[in-house]
């Protein structure tokens, strides 16, 4: 337009007007304590689980001929499956699991017919020498006890063959050996590399964010398109346009939009940081001295919340001027679904790339994605959660985020002022990619 | 001082909507902007308020471009209705009175005063989806006027409202051109644009056919309209075929039949009274509105002959994904 009006007063007026719309409607404030409670019972689930796991212990049947060899496979079952957290006083510390012998098959097999017995371990030494171990559980060969158990079978092999040695040999006691992973690019604090447990926070975290990520820019972005979309439907656009610029109608359509789900976002997510924070207070007071911290914050640092803030905001500002832009394009709100689609897809690449990135994909794929918006968001938060980034590489890609709103809002401007005024067109997606060339 | 549109023209794809467009509004003057559907009036409008760029020509107010007017010298009443539905009225005043630049404080107290006027004071905190289709309307208007524009543009400001509205708006716009505001509305009703305006410009396909002072284009139009009234039967089929008449209209007891420039009433007097009717009135006047639509455009003004290119405009090609 001719017109070059001054973005404020009015883009904060228009701001104001979209915030208390939102804010104030029933929906919003139901759902938003809703999602607070929940949120708030999902930071104290592990707190529930721990409860309720410590007063069960499971039990693990030991089925062999050969009592020697059975005695043998108790002590390293036991051993294996019992190690205590660091830091447990192991006078106090309950076992979670308890093995014992069984008497014959049967008997294991009834107990565990029962529900009574967790696990069975039939042992055997066939005519080779070799031990044979066989688990009969409902749980699969990757869960975390079947490994454990398989270490335990390496172990009663090893000791089994050690005990027929010739007499007189001499030995030294067995030491178990220790096991440490040592990653080359993994996330560091202040230089050092994050400890093993840590890191499972990191990803876990990692996770969570980006998750939310998605759901929020999905959301709120959509609540920036319908709020354009039946603006322009209840025809008030009409008044609007006299009013107001394009310019400011649309960066105060952002940023109160934009506000209104930051408040919700902090409303829902602040109480359930509290609890996380403060869940070695609360476990040490429910479960007694000897919680050990999971330390699902241990992994968070303020630079990463920074770094999560900005990237929740550059992202949201970007998918939401293109949302703004879809919306002015629909007659009705109904036909946004489809407009915005792809869109949501976009975003879900992004998401994906992101999730590749947090089991600890480092290919260039996900590498490039973290430079390029509007995948960046997504793809550079995972790897500052999980990974070595260079500063240049996070200044690049705020940098390029920067520009692509910088581009986006121009286009998305043009398009908007064109597209208000647009009645009775059907909204297909390539007469929207026409008009976004023509406003380029 | 006045109001100038400049050879205006504006193309949305195959279609001219206005086609050098030329005329002068003056200062504290009632205007009628009369054409059918699809003449060009909401474009011109929409010129004025920046929201379409002219392709080619100016339109300046008191010899300044819109370019470098600010937004608060318009006061726009869309032919298009609509508030939000769900926000309050008096705070839906106070927002746009606030983006015009009225501290709320000063919105709040005007659009109060305008409630009151209009007769919907108890509506202030009500929802505007809750109110009928006149009072928002009226909402509307007052949400145009609150910054106190120097210029009021309105595309059809009529239509819809009952008698007892129309009144209360017709007081409306003579208030505020007692208070030297310029008024322009586009209207397809000949009588509110009779009734109201003092000068008006007829345009058709974009462009200007006849414009000036109501008094001086009824004058320069050579058309008389002639008030007939019969005993008996107030409008025989025959008032068609008198020499000299255009077109006949049938109000209740009376008729108005348009002359054309070379008709001769003594001739028709002598028709008339040859059919054996006595006549109770025989008033010769100048002609209405509607007659000089009708000489310039060629046809009434309520005809939609023509697709609006509003409609059609700014095209974009349709179809796409389904």
């Amino acid at each position: 337009m001719s017109r070059r009006d001054p973005l404020l007063p009015n883009a904060g007026i228009v701001a104001r007007r979209e915030y208390r719309d939102r804010t104030r409607s029933p929906l919003y404030i139901a759902s938003t304590i809703l999602l607070m409670a929940i949120a708030m019972v999902v930071a104290l689930a592990p707190i529930a689980v721990r409860y309720v796991d410590r007063q069960t212990v499971t039990r693990v049947a030991v089925v062999s001929d050969d009592a020697e060899l059975a005695s043998r496979a108790v002590s390293v079952a036991d051993s294996l499956l019992n190690i205590p957290p660091p830091g447990a006083s192991a006078a106090t510390w309950n076992r979670p699991y308890s093995v014992e012998v069984a008497d014959d098959m049967a008997t294991a097999e009834a107990l565990q017919a029962a529900g009574r017995v967790g696990a069975v371990m039939v042992v055997r030494r066939l005519p080779t020498g070799q031990v044979d171990v066989a688990l009969r559980s409902s749980d699969g060969p990757n869960s975390a006890r079947s490994q454990i158990l398989s270490v335990a079978a390496f172990g009663i092999g090893v000791l089994d063959w050690s005990a027929r040695l010739p007499a007189g040999a001499i030995r030294d006691p067995f030491l178990t050996p220790a096991f440490r992973v040592e990653s080359i690019n993994t996330a560091t604090d202040a230089g050092a590399p994050l400890d093993s447990r840590q890191a499972a926070s990191r990803y876990l975290l990692g996770i969570v964010f980006v998750i939310l990520l998605l759901i929020s820019i999905v959301i709120y972005g959509m609540w920036v398109a319908t709020g354009v979309a039946s603006e322009k439907s209840s025809r008030v656009m009409e008044l609007m346009v006299s009013a107001a610029s394009p310019r400011q109608m649309l960066t105060g359509k952002v940023v109160g939009i934009g506000s209104a789900g930051l408040t919700q976002y902090l409303a829902i997510a602040l109480p359930a940081l509290i609890l996380l924070a403060l869940q070695d207070r609360i476990a040490s007071a429910v479960l007694g001295a000897d919680w050990i911290a999971g330390a699902p914050l241990g992994g968070l640092t303020p630079a990463l919340l920074l770094g999560y803030g900005v990237f929740f905001l550059l992202g949201f500002v970007l998918f939401a001027l293109i949302y703004a832009a879809m919306g002015s394009f629909v007659s009705r709100p109904d036909d946004l679904q489809t407009l915005s689609l792809p869109l949501s897809l976009v975003a879900m690449v992004g998401y994906v790339i992101a999730i590749v990135a947090l089991g600890g994909g480092s290919g260039t794929v996900v590498t490039v994605a973290s430079y390029v918006p509007p995948l960046s968001p997504f793809v550079m938060l995972a790897r500052l959660m999980v990974s070595a980034v260079q500063p240049w590489e996070v200044v690049l890609s705020i940098g390029l985020l920067v520009a692509a709103i910088a581009g986006v809002a121009v286009v998305a401007t043009r398009m908007y002022a064109a597209g208000v005024l647009l009645y009775g067109q059907r909204p297909g997606l390539r007469a929207f990619v026409a008009a976004a060339r023509r406003a380029a | 001082m006045s109001l100038e549109i400049d050879h205006v023209t504006k193309r949305f794809g195959a279609t001219t909507a206005l086609d050098g467009l030329t005329f002068e509004v003056a200062r504290g003057e009632v205007f009628g902007f009369l054409g059918a559907n699809g003449a060009g009036k909401t474009t011109t409008m929409r010129i004025c308020l920046g929201i379409v760029r002219a392709d080619a020509g100016e339109i300046r107010w008191e010899g300044r471009p819109t370019a470098d007017l600010p937004r608060r010298t318009w006061g726009y009443l869309p032919e298009e209705r609509g508030l939000y539905p769900r926000m309050g009225v008096l705070d839906q005043l106070v927002y746009f009175g606030s983006l015009y630049g009225e501290t709320p404080d000063r919105a709040r107290r005007d659009a109060l005063a305008w409630l009151a006027r209009f007769r919907i004071p108890d509506y202030a905190d009500r929802r505007a989806e809750e109110l009928s289709k006149g009072n928002q309307q009226k909402v509307q208007f007052i949400a145009a006027i609150l910054h106190d524009p120097e210029v009021l543009l309105m595309d059809e400001p009529f239509t819809g409202l009952d008698p007892v509205n129309l009144v209360l708006l017709r007081e409306a716009f003579m208030e505020l051109r007692d208070r030297g505001r310029t008024l322009i509305f586009s209207t397809h009703q000949m009588e509110m644009a009779e009734a109201m305006c003092e000068s008006v410009a007829i345009v058709d396909h974009g462009r200007l056919v006849a414009g000036g002072r109501v008094r001086d284009l009824k004058r320069a139009s050579g058309r008389r309209t002639l008030h007939l009234a019969l005993e008996d039967d107030p409008a025989p089929s025959w008032l068609a075929t008198l020499p000299g008449v255009e077109a006949v209209r049938r109000d209740a007891g009376d008729a108005e039949l348009e002359l054309l420039p070379e008709a001769d009433p003594a001739a028709i007097l002598a028709v008339v009274l040859s059919h054996g009717v006595s006549v109770r009135r025989f008033d010769l006047g100048e002609p209405s509105l509607e007659a000089l639509f009708i000489e310039h455009v060629g046809r009434p003004s309520d005809d939609d002959a023509t697709l609006s290119p509003e409609v059609a405009a700014p095209s974009l090609s349709a179809g796409g994904l389904a």
